[in-house]
């Protein structure tokens, strides 16, 4: 074999190929690679003989450890609910009332709850529990279904117009876009509800838009548009809006009518979980206007 | 005169009738404005196509000279550019709305979900693409000593690929996606790109075929398994079926944890042949060529060839750790995914060891600067790759920035500095000039996307880091020490460093550009250089 032209600077011999000027060296595979190699593979080896690893005919080979993720995190998350479970003690219990009444949770659990309120409730309801528009404040004093702790549980619970057979429901129909007032109407409504809160308003169509009230309104809202708690419809005297006090945004709602979901969380969270929420609410509320 | 058709003519006639046809059943039958004017742009694209073919078919056919076709990698070199201005732009857009999301101007064609694949999308099939076309084209004439094999398909290849480009990055903002990870375009730009791609294939194996060396060089190696593997997970994750002609909506043939396997098997090979084979053929060329020395070790990239090409495979599913998919193909994925990184660290030191005797070229050449950098954000990229494929490690990483930064060294540090590299050696010869426009302003481009890359590779770390560890960290009582809305808050300053290395990273993207755009139309070299003289082709 004749002797193979060398690399000048290195003094590696050269394989003989040349492509466009490009030429190779015939260095060996170096020790560090062909070891890093063997290594790597022991490793796998050894990986394949703990763990499951490779598909057989039927099932597949399931390692010497018998290792499962599944098994494993259900362990896990077992140990995990029972650890709270004593950690959250007072909030196994159901009544909801005296748990309420008991002043040392807010310092012991505050923290805590604030993070699984934070998780869970604050895209809607914000960081500060006071809402935006189309989700309702909760530290304003105004409640729609009750500020009582069995009456925010129950909401928790069970949601406002949520996929739950218990769920809350309520309903602001669409007046205008469904047929049952024409515009002049819905215009004359709009400027009674904004008399109610005391807001700028056309004295003449809200005098005509009393009786529009009365006759579609008030069987939810109340004669004095004051709402009621037994069906969620909201105060319209109180300066707090859901969606907006403006002249615009009340029209819209009466046009086009609202219906807010608030999801169910049973099932979602545990019930002491749902408790520690419900106390969280309280604890943030201002009951003053109530 | 009459002449014969061949066989390669015939066949793209009937390819390109049927697209048309696709077009204009699309323009007719179709229902959403977006997907009509898809419609008209395929018929248009395909109509154009075979007019000029037709037109050449009654023509003498023109002798083709003896020389190399370079003309088809101008266009890919000026469609890359384009991507990657638009590809980088959009990004670090995105990047601002993730520290300001008020920056999306509440609109639904500009929210993160619609924009992020027109980023992906632009710089992984645009840039990186249309560079792969454009540098396997040039690659593959010189280190065969032979002209690509039709005078047709190159541009077949070419405007078919830009055209499924185009259709995918216009339907993305209009809500067109079928929802897959880097393979949002539905079933009509996928077939189309079907078609582009076998014509790539069939004009890569017919111009090796017709070479005058005796050996295949080993970068054509590396773009062959990117065109082969390419179409095998292309067509196989596109596997749908569409609901009409009507709309552009389909449904995957795959469900649940197997469409998550297929999905990843695909969206990690893209990285393993697109992003990583197809650039190693780009580095095993441009890279001797531009230090003038031989390829460290023959044996090595052999090695290195057959370990990434078979272990690549494998490895998907470590995308997937810790969900439903079964424990043992996890294990294996990772185990594979370890043994990888020994193939993927003999690139590297075949790259770096092929500088040696040369080094001198580092500090002189921006182009060699930018090319070595590379090779060692590949070496990086592919260890911390290997790293977060182990099970506890991906506990950690997973679903965090630092899956995101881990991304970005390989492309920004990896892919886009050797083809930055390789452009500013290959745009002088292809277009015949003395060198370079400006060395200043090419050394401007790589420090400006050096800093780039660095900023935003360890913003991403700290962030990454810092939310896994927030999401994991409990109180004496098993409950959450931090909400996830806190990890968003402590994210901020994170993602604001991101959008500033991003857009140093933009800015030295333009200066390259515009670097480019200078040498183009600079004065051409004096006396054309003779890269070696090509053989006489047998009669076909």
């Amino acid at each position: 074999m004749a002797v193979k032209e060398k690399d000048p600077v290195s003094g590696t011999e050269l394989t003989g190929h040349e492509w466009d000027g490009i030429k190779e060296m015939d260095t060996p595979v170096p020790w560090a690679s062909r070891w890093a190699l063997w290594i790597s593979i022991a490793v796998s080896v050894l990986f394949w003989l703990l763990y499951p690893s490779f598909p057989l005919v039927t099932g597949y080979a399931k390692g010497l450890l018998g290792y499962s993720t599944r098994a494993e995190v259900a362990a896990a998350v077992d140990q995990a609910e029972a650890e709270r479970a004593q950690a959250f003690a007072p909030f196994q219990s159901a009544d909801i009332a005296a748990l309420a009444a008991d002043p040392a949770l807010e310092a012991r659990y505050g923290q805590a709850i604030g993070k699984l309120y934070a998780d869970n409730c604050a895209a809607c309801h914000t960081a500060e529990l006071t809402g935006q528009t189309g989700f309702p404040d909760l530290t304003d004093g105004h409640w729609l279904w009750s500020g009582s702790p069995e009456e925010i549980e129950y909401s928790i619970r069970f949601g406002i117009n949520a996929a739950h057979d218990d769920t809350r429901s309520a309903q602001m129909l669409a007046f205008g876009a469904d047929g049952m007032l024409d515009k002049a109407q819905v215009k004359e409504a709009v400027e009674f509800v904004l008399s109610l809160s005391g807001q700028a308003h056309d004295a003449d169509l809200a005098e005509a838009g009393r009786m529009v009230f009365e006759d579609n309104c008030a069987a939810c809202h109340g004669d004095d548009g004051r709402g009621g708690l037994e069906n969620g419809a909201p105060d319209l005297g109180d300066g707090q809006w859901i969606y907006g006090g403006s002249r615009d945004d009340v029209y819209r709602s009466v046009y086009y009518g609202r219906m807010g979901v608030m999801p169910a969380w049973e099932g979602r969270l545990s019930d002491a979980q749902i408790r520690m929420l419900t106390l969280y609410v309280l604890w943030n509320g201002n009951d003053a206007a109530d | 005169m009459q002449r014969r058709v061949p066989l390669e003519e015939t066949a793209i006639l009937c390819a390109l009738c049927l697209v048309l046809l696709g077009g204009l059943a699309i323009l007719g039958w179709g229902v959403p404005v977006a997907y009509v004017l898809h419609g008209w742009l395929i018929a248009l694209a395909a109509g154009w196509g075979l007019m000029w073919m037709l037109n050449r078919l009654g023509e003498t056919p023109a002798k083709v000279p003896l020389a190399y076709n370079d003309r088809v990698i101008r266009f890919g070199v000026v469609a890359a550019l384009i991507w990657a201005i638009i590809g980088f732009a959009v990004g670090d857009i995105l990047a601002w709305q993730l520290a300001f999301p008020a920056l999306n101007g509440d609109m639904a064609w500009t929210n993160f979900g619609r924009l992020r694949p027109v980023h992906t999308s632009g710089v992984i099939f645009g840039f990186g693409g249309n560079a792969l076309i454009a540098t396997s084209f040039y690659v593959v004439q010189r280190t065969s000593r032979a002209r690509l094999a039709s005078e047709t398909l190159p541009w077949l290849v070419f405007w078919g690929y830009n055209l499924f480009l185009v259709l995918a990055a216009s339907g993305y903002p209009l809500g067109i996606t079928q929802s897959k990870e880097y393979a949002e375009p539905e079933w009509y730009a996928d077939l189309l790109l079907l078609v582009v791609w076998v014509g790539y294939l069939a004009l890569y194996l017919k111009t090796l075929a017709r070479r005058a060396e005796p050996h295949i060089y080993v970068a054509n190696w590396y773009y062959l398994a990117f065109i082969v593997v390419i179409a095998m997970l292309h067509t196989v994750n596109n596997l749908s079926v569409p609901v009409s002609i009507a709309y552009p909506k389909s449904y995957s043939l795959f469900a649940g944890t197997q469409d998550a396997m297929t999905q990843w098997w695909y969206g990690h090979n893209a990285v393993g042949f697109l992003l990583t084979a197809g650039f190693l053929g780009m580095l095993y060329y441009f890279l001797p060529k531009a230090v003038n020395r031989p390829v460290y070790s023959y044996r090595m990239s052999i090695v290195g060839f057959w370990g990434i090409t078979f272990l690549y495979l494998w490895a998907g599913s470590h995308h997937l750790h810790y969900t439903a998919l079964p424990d043992w193909v996890q294990y294996l994925g990772m185990t594979m995914s370890i043994i990888l990184l020994v193939p993927s660290w003999a690139s590297v030191f075949n790259g770096i060891l092929t500088i040696n005797g040369a080094w001198d070229k580092v500090r002189t050449d921006p182009a060699v600067r930018f090319m070595m950098v590379a090779v060692l954000f590949y070496g990086l990229a592919t260890f911390e790759g290997s790293f977060m494929a182990i099970r506890p490690v991906n506990s950690l990483s997973h679903y965090t920035d630092w899956t995101v930064g881990h991304v970005h060294a390989g492309a920004l540090g990896w892919v886009a500095f050797i083809t930055f590299g390789a452009m500013y050696k290959m745009v002088p010869w292809v277009w015949k000039r003395e060198g370079v426009y400006s060395l200043k302003l090419e050394a401007w481009h790589f420090w400006l996307a050096l800093s780039g890359t660095l900023i935003y590779v360890g913003a991403m770390w700290n962030s990454g880091i810092t939310q896994s560890l927030m999401w994991q960290t409990y109180d004496a009582d098993g409950a959450f020490l931090y909400s996830f809305l806190d990890s968003v808050v402590e994210m901020h300053p994170y993602y604001a460093a991101r959008a500033v290395g991003g857009l140093l990273y933009l800015i030295g993207g333009c200066i390259g550009a515009y670097n480019i755009w200078m040498t183009v139309s600079g004065p051409k070299k004096a006396q054309t250089r003779q890269a070696g003289p090509i053989p006489r082709q047998p009669a076909e």
